[in-house]
């Protein structure tokens, strides 16, 4: 199966952990299923053109945070994930984009109350063009 | 995790008229790709040679998965191994495709003429011609298909790619992957070419001077040195030893080369500078950097 991890060559970020992060997110997001059959190893290193040794430092970190499995002989496998990891990782990706989004702005000397009144203002117009097209 | 030697050289020297190969000492996994980079003439070609025992030691000694030898290889052991040499071989010149590959059967016990048939058809090698009438890539197709038929336990290829065009290259690259993938296959291969290091390698180990500076996993390399611009002044800041280079580039901006450690030290050591933009430098340059003794860490 193709897995759509994006890496980016010139990121000072190690390619292990762009991969680590893409895949755990692509798992507890639920946009790849539980029970889902992950490339082999050296497919996997293949198609992101990176070495057999970091795809297996990624399967094995995930596989200890309990998002795959790995069965002998087979491959490795994608791991349920409950409920409430899922709302917590939704929580914790939404927290860093305001957070960097905030640095963002103190950067260049937004003030608290500005950047309140451009936040809500954003806010207002996202969910309003939402539920113009889209009314549930 | 204690992983399966396929390679071990140890102190291992040729003499030649010109120039010293060695000592080399350099340990190679079972199951991965090791990607010999380095200048023309820097001793690449010979520790491929060392390693099918065309080139004899001077001194120091190789083990093949594990096996010391004296003498000659093992015929069994030397039946695993698949060689593909920088120029083609004199022995099969005026032989066609099928004589040529009915005198490898001969000597390969674990010959897979199925296999050959497919490559062969893959890669679009002309049967009828005989081998020294083939262009230099087809001849090179013709090598690549009868080393993997034999179904090796170690490969070793000698700038493989020379003379292919880029979709035969395409389908060579697929056909080594897919053969590392399941099997305990273990391949050598010097190049030049900087995208087939990227596609292939799992460890990259220069070669200069006849002397091999390291061997370092692939991904590990990439996250060694980064570029970064900053603006602004910073007394002494060529002397910090993880500055390798630091020039003028614009109005009071400086453009330096910095080694990038997992701590991230330019952002506690250069919070004076306004950092405008950073990039983990390419391949090539990191080799480069390398060659110049600075050695990734």
């Amino acid at each position: 199966m193709w897995i759509p991890i994006q890496i980016n060559e010139s990121s000072p970020e190690p390619l292990y952990h762009q991969i680590e992060t893409q895949l755990r997110s692509l798992i507890v997001s639920g946009q790849i299923d539980e029970g889902t059959l992950l490339p082999s190893i050296r497919e996997f290193a293949g198609s992101l053109s990176c070495s057999v040794i970091t795809v297996r430092r990624v399967y094995q970190d995930l596989e200890s945070e309990g998002l795959l499995r790995t069965k002998q002989g087979t491959g490795t496998f994608v791991a349920k994930v409950g409920a409430g990891e899922r709302d917590e990782y939704r929580r914790v990706a939404v927290q860093e984009a305001l957070e960097s989004a905030v640095e963002v702005g103190k950067s260049v000397q937004y003030g608290k109350e500005e950047l309140k009144e451009l936040f809500l203002k954003i806010l207002n117009k996202k969910y309003l063009e939402n539920e113009g097209s889209d009314p549930k | 995790m204690t992983e399966q030697l396929a390679l071990e050289f140890r102190g291992a020297v040729k003499r030649g008229l010109r120039k010293v190969i060695g000592p080399i000492d350099m340990q190679i996994p079972v199951g991965y790709i090791v990607a010999l980079v380095g200048p023309n003439g820097s001793g690449k070609s010979t520790i491929l040679q060392m390693l099918m025992q065309i080139t004899t030691l001077d001194a120091g000694e190789i083990k093949w998965f594990g096996e010391t030898s004296t003498g000659i290889l093992p015929t069994e052991l030397k039946q695993g191994i698949a060689y593909v040499p920088e120029g083609p071989v004199t022995e099969e010149n005026f032989m066609t495709v099928e004589e040529a590959a009915g005198f490898r059967a001969h000597w390969y016990p674990s010959w897979d003429h199925n296999r050959f048939e497919e490559l062969v058809a893959r890669f679009n090698v002309p049967r009828k011609e005989r081998l020294n009438r083939m262009s230099k890539g087809e001849r090179r197709k013709f090598e690549i298909a009868a080393a993997l038929a034999i179904r090796p336990k170690l490969l070793l290829l000698d700038e493989p790619s020379s003379g292919l065009d880029p979709f035969a290259w395409k389908d060579m690259i697929d056909e080594l992957r897919s053969c590392m993938d399941g099997e305990d296959l273990t391949i050598v291969l010097s190049t030049h070419i900087v995208d087939e290091v990227k596609r292939l390698a799992d460890y990259i180990v220069l070669v200069h001077q006849g002397q091999t500076l390291g061997m370092f996993e692939k991904d590990m390399l990439y996250g060694s040195f980064k570029e970064i611009w900053v603006r602004g002044e910073l007394a002494g800041i060529e002397k910090f030893a993880e500055v390798i280079s630091c020039q003028d580039d614009g109005p009071s901006t400086k453009k330096l080369i910095v080694r990038d450690r997992q701590d991230d030290w330019s952002a506690s050591h250069l919070k004076e500078l306004q950092i405008i933009k950073s990039r983990s430098l390419e391949l090539e340059e990191i080799l480069d950097l390398w060659i110049k003794g600075h050695r990734p860490q």
